[in-house]
C-alpha cells in the first residue's frame, strides 16, 4: 500500500485513553502471539486445565491466555459448593463489588456477613429521591425533589456501555430493567465563554463544520498530491471520494455547509434553509474539539448507553433483594486481624463493638481508609494500599419546574460548557412530563474542590447562573437542588483510587492477590476500570475465582475433591 | 492522666508482642452517630490518617480540642486561602454547637490509638537547642501548659507538626486579629529560620514521645 493512514494503535478510536490503548495493544499481541501456536495442543491444554479444575478454570486460563477478550462473556462462576458447615465469610462495604461477592457467595452455601459503616446500601451507587438524606461530612442535605417516580438523580454511576459485560450479565440475571439513555446528543449545545459571540452552537453544526473543514483540507492535500510517500491513482481517487463524503464537500472538493449541522429554518412545508460554515479559525480558536467532540467515541461512553429505568440504584436492590444473609449498616470496621487459619474483623453497631472471627474476607472499603484503620496486613500489601490516592468527582442535580430543553428539540444528552460547571444532562426519560430533574454541573478530580468549598445553596445558585448563560431564564426553572461532593461524602471521601503507571506496575498484582490467602481486596479500586461499576463486578469475580481456586486445591490434597 | 498513660502502655505493649492490632478493647470509647463522622476522615479511635492528611488526635487534652474546634469554627482556622487543607475540616467544626464542641473535646481526648511512626528526619541535636524556646510555652518534655493555651506536642504525628509549622510561619495559621494564642505561636516560628529548621526541631520533639 502507497500511503499508510494509521499504525495499528490508532484503529481502535482516536480517543482512547493511553492505558486503555496500551490494553488493546497488549490483548491483539497476545491473542496475535497465540494464534502462531499449534492450534491443537492449544486446545488440549484448555481440554488437561478443565479436566483439573473446572470450567473457571478453563475461563480464567482462556483470559490469561487472551483467547478470550475481558470484555466478553462473563464467568458462569461455578463456585464449589461450601457444603454443609459453610465456610464463614465477612464482606466488608456494601457497594457493588461487595454485594456481589454476597450474592455469589451465598448461591456456593458460605455463610455472610456483611458489614457496611454507613446507614444505606449501595456505596457510591446512589440514587436520590424525594426526602433521602445526602450525608455530606459537616453539611447534610435532605433531597428536596418533589415526591415523583420520575424526579430522581444518579448521583453516581448514570451509564452503561454495551462492552460492560459483567454489569449486563447482572443486570439480566437480577431482571433489573434498563433503558437506553442519550449521551451525546447533536441538538444539545457547546458553550464556550468568549468563542462564538458567548452563544451556546448545536454539537451537530459544530461537528458538522469541524468535518468539513477537515474534510476540505485532505481533498486539497490529496489533489496536490501532498505526501511522503505518493498515492497510487486509485488510491487518490478513493481519498477523494472519502474526504467528501466525510465532509459533505461539494463536487469541487469544497465546504459550503450541510444539512449535517442541522436546518436553520423550513425543511417541511417551506424550502430549507442550510446554515452557513462558521468561520473556521473561530471553530480552531474553541475547545469542543478538544474532548467533547469526540467523547462517545470511547467505548465506556459510546452511543448507544443504558441506564437502570427508574434510577440506578434498582441495580444494588435487585442484589439487595436476592440476598438473604445478614447485612449489617451503620457498622463502622475498626480492625482487621489477619491469622493463620482466618481473620478477626472487629466493627462498632448500635452503641457496641462486635468481633467476627471468619474465614474469608473480602474488603471493599476505600483504600485510602485502610491508612486510619488498624490492621496487620503485609507490610508490602499496606504500602500498596496507602500509595494509593482517591479519585474525586462532584454533581449537582437540578429539579425544573419545565422541561423547556425540550421546546429546544432536545431530548436527553448533554451540553458542554467552559464554565466551571462543565456539563448540563437532560434526562432521558419522562419525556414530555411536567418537570424533569437536569444534571447542573460534573466537575472531574480536581474540579471538585471549587464547589466542595461552597455551602450546598451557593451551589446551586452558581449552577443557575451558568446555566442561564445556555439556556434563556434557566435559573428561573430551578426548584430544588441537590449537590454530591464524592470528595466530601460519608465513608467516601473520593472515587476509586489513581493508579499512575509505576504504582500499579509495583503493586497491582499483589494487591490482587489475597492477603495471607484469606484477605480480598476488592471495588472498583482493584481494576483497571476504577470509577465504573464494571470495575467493581470484575475485581468480585476474580477474587471470586481466587478463591475457588485455592478451595478447590484444598479439597483435592483433602482428597475430598 | 494516669489512666491515660496506663492505657497508652497496654495498647503499645500489646502491639508489640502480638504484632496484630490488639487494644485494651473494653476501654476503647465507642463515638455516638454524630461524633462517629470524625472517623471517616481521622481513623478508628482517631489515630490519623496521612493520606486526608488529618492528624491523629488520640489522647489529646480536651481543652487544646476544644480551642480548636472553636478556632475553626470562628474561621481563625481553614478559612485562609492557602489553608486547603484546614479547609477539609472547618466544615465539620463549623456545623457542631458549642454544647457540642465539649462533648467532642471529651470524646477526642478519651481515644487510644497506637503511637504513629516517626516519618521526620532531621538533625536531633540542632532541634534539642532550638526547642529551648519552644519549652517555655511547651513545656521541656513538651507535655503542654494550659496556662499559655500550648498543646502537648508529642501525641500527633510528626509530618503534622511540620505542616503546622509551616503553616504558622507563612501565616496561613495565627494571622487571624482575634486568634491570640495562633499569633502567640507565630511569632515564635521567627526562630525556625529555615525548612531545615522546623525539621530539626520535630525531629527533636519526636525523641520525647512517651
Ligand atoms: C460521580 C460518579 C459517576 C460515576 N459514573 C459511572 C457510570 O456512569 N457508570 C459506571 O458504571 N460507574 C460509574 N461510577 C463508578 C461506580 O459508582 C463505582 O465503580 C462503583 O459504584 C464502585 O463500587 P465498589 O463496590 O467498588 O465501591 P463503593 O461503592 O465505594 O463501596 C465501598 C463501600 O465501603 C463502605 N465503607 C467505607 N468505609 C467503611 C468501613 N470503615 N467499614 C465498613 N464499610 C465501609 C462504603 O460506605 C461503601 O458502601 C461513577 C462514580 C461516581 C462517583
Ligand atoms: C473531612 C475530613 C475530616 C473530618 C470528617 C474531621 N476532620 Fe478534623 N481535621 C481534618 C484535617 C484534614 C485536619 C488538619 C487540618 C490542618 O492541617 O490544618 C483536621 C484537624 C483537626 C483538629 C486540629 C488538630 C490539631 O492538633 O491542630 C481537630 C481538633 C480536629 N480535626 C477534630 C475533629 C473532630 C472532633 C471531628 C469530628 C467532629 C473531625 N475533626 C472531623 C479532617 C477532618
Ligand atoms: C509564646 C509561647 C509559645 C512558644 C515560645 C512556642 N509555642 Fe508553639 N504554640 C503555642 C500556642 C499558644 C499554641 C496553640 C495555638 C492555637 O491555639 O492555635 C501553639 C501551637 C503549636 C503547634 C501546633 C500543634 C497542633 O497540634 O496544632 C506546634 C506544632 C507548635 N506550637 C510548635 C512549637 C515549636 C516547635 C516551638 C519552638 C520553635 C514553639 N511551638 C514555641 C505557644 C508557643
Amino acid at each position: 500500500m502507497a500511503f499508510v493512514i494509521a499504525g495499528p494503535t490508532r484503529l481502535h478510536g482516536t480517543n482512547v485513553g493511553p492505558q486503555l490503548q496500551t490494553l488493546l495493544i497488549h490483548q491483539i499481541r497476545s491473542i496475535e502471539r497465540h494464534h502462531m501456536k499449534k492450534h491443537l495442543s492449544r486446545r488440549r491444554f484448555l481440554n488437561l486445565v478443565g479436566a483439573a479444575g473446572g470450567s473457571t478454570a478453563v475461563y480464567k486460563t482462556s483470559m490469561a491466555l487472551g483467547l478470550m477478550q475481558d470484555t466478553g462473556p462473563v464467568a458462569q462462576l461455578d463456585l464449589q459448593k461450601a457444603g454443609r458447615n459453610g465456610k464463614k465469610v465477612a464482606v466488608l462495604g456494601a457497594g457493588i463489588a461487595g454485594l456481589t461477592v454476597a450474592y455469589e457467595l451465598e448461591r456456593a452455601g458460605y455463610d455472610v456477613t456483611v458489614i457496611e459503616a454507613s446507614k444505606r446500601l449501595g456505596g457510591r451507587n446512589l440514587t436520590v429521591r424525594h426526602g433521602d438524606i445526602i450525608d455530606e461530612l459537616g453539611q447534610p442535605q435532605v433531597c428536596n425533589f418533589d415526591d415523583d417516580p420520575d424526579l430522581y438523580f444518579n448521583c453516581g454511576p448514570a451509564r452503561i456501555p454495551g462492552h460492560h459485560r459483567r454489569v449486563l450479565h447482572y443486570c439480566k440475571e437480577l431482571k433489573v430493567p434498563l433503558q437506553v439513555k442519550a449521551n451525546m446528543s447533536r441538538p444539545a449545545y457547546t458553550h464556550e465563554e468568549g468563542k462564538f459571540d458567548d452563544k451556546p452552537v448545536r454539537v451537530g453544526r459544530y461537528t458538522a463544520d469541524a468535518r468539513g473543514f477537515m474534510s476540505e483540507l485532505l481533498h486539497k492535500a490529496v489533489d496536490k498530491n501532498a505526501f511522503d510517500q505518493p498515492l497510487s491513482a486509485e488510491d487518490r481517487e478513493r481519498m477523494l471520494q472519502f474526504a467528501t463524503a466525510y465532509g459533505d464537500l461539494d463536487p469541487n472538493g469544497i465546504y459550503k455547509g450541510t444539512i449535517r449541522a442541522g436546518y436553520k429554518s423550513g425543511g417541511f412545508i417551506t424550502p430549507a434553509e442550510h446554515y452557513t460554515p462558521m468561520d473556521f479559525s473561530a471553530l480552531l480558536d474553541s475547545k469542543f474539539w478538544e474532548r467533547g467532540m469526540t467523547l462517545s467515541e470511547n467505548p465506556d461512553w459510546g452511543e448507544p448507553l443504558m441506564e437502570v429505568t427508574g434510577g440506578m440504584d434498582g441495580l444494588i436492590k435487585g442484589l439487595v433483594r436476592n440476598i438473604s444473609s445478614p447485612i449489617t449498616t451503620n457498622a463502622q470496621v475498626q480492625s482487621i486481624s489477619l491469622k493463620e487459619n482466618g481473620v478477626d474483623v472487629v466493627y462498632n453497631h448500635k452503641g457496641e463493638r462486635e468481633k467476627l472471627s471468619v474465614d474469608y474476607c473480602f474488603n471493599s472499603i476505600p483504600s485510602h481508609f485502610m491508612s486510619g484503620i488498624p490492621n496487620n496486613l503485609p507490610a508490602e500489601y499496606r504500602k500498596g494500599l496507602a500509595s494509593l490516592q482517591p479519585g474525586n468527582f462532584f454533581k449537582i442535580g437540578l429539579q425544573m419546574k419545565e422541561r423547556f430543553w425540550e421546546n429546544e428539540g432536545i431530548y436527553g444528552g448533554i451540553t458542554n460548557t467552559s464554565q466551571k460547571i462543565n456539563q448540563i444532562w437532560y434526562p432521558s426519560h419522562g419525556i414530555h412530563g411536567k418537570k424533569g430533574v437536569v444534571l447542573g454541573a460534573y466537575a472531574f478530580f480536581r474540579q471538585s474542590a471549587f464547589f466542595e468549598r461552597m455551602s450546598p445553596a451557593a451551589r446551586i445558585e452558581f449552577a443557575g447562573k451558568c446555566g442561564d448563560k445556555i439556556h434563556k431564564g434557566y435559573s428561573g426553572y430551578i426548584e430544588a437542588g441537590i449537590s454530591v461532593p464524592w470528595g466530601r461524602m460519608n465513608h467516601m471521601m473520593g472515587c476509586g483510587a489513581d493508579w499512575s503507571p509505576e504504582i500499579r506496575e509495583k503493586y497491582y498484582k499483589l494487591l490482587q492477590q489475597p492477603a495471607g490467602g484469606r484477605h480480598f481486596m476488592i471495588g472498583d479500586q482493584i481494576s483497571y476500570h476504577s470509577s465504573w461499576q464494571e470495575g467493581a463486578f470484575g475485581s468480585a469475580e476474580y477474587a471470586l475465582l481466587e478463591l475457588d481456586k485455592r478451595v478447590r486445591a484444598a479439597s483435592a490434597r483433602s482428597g475430598k475433591g | 492522666m494516669q489512666n491515660q498513660i496506663r492505657c497508652w502502655l497496654l495498647a503499645i505493649i500489646l502491639l508489640c508482642v502480638s504484632g496484630a492490632p490488639v487494644f485494651a478493647e473494653n476501654e476503647l470509647p465507642i463515638p455516638t452517630d454524630d461524633l462517629a463522622y470524625c472517623s471517616t476522615c481521622h481513623g478508628v479511635q482517631l489515630m490519623g490518617n496521612p493520606i486526608l492528611k488529618a492528624p491523629r488526635l488520640s489522647g489529646m487534652e480536651s481543652w487544646y480540642i476544644e480551642n480548636q474546634l472553636q478556632s475553626f469554627k470562628k474561621g481563625w482556622r481553614g478559612t485562609h486561602e492557602g489553608d486547603v487543607v484546614g479547609m477539609e475540616m472547618r466544615p465539620m467544626a463549623a456545623a457542631l454547637s458549642d454544647e457540642q464542641i465539649n462533648q467532642a473535646a471529651e470524646y477526642v481526648s478519651a481515644t487510644r490509638s497506637a503511637l504513629p511512626a516517626s516519618s521526620v528526619v532531621g538533625d536531633i541535636d540542632k532541634g534539642k537547642v532550638l526547642f529551648t524556646t519552644c519549652g517555655a510555652c511547651h513545656g521541656q518534655s513538651a507535655e503542654g501548659d494550659p496556662a499559655f493555651g500550648s498543646p502537648m506536642l508529642t501525641t500527633v504525628d510528626d509530618w503534622y507538626l511540620v505542616t503546622q509549622l509551616k503553616n504558622f510561619k507563612s501565616g496561613i495559621r495565627g494571622s487571624h486579629p482575634g486568634d491570640i494564642y495562633g499569633m502567640q505561636m507565630r511569632a515564635s516560628t521567627q526562630l525556625l529560620t529555615d525548612e531545615q529548621a522546623i525539621m530539626d526541631v520535630v525531629s527533636y520533639i519526636s525523641t520525647l514521645r512517651k
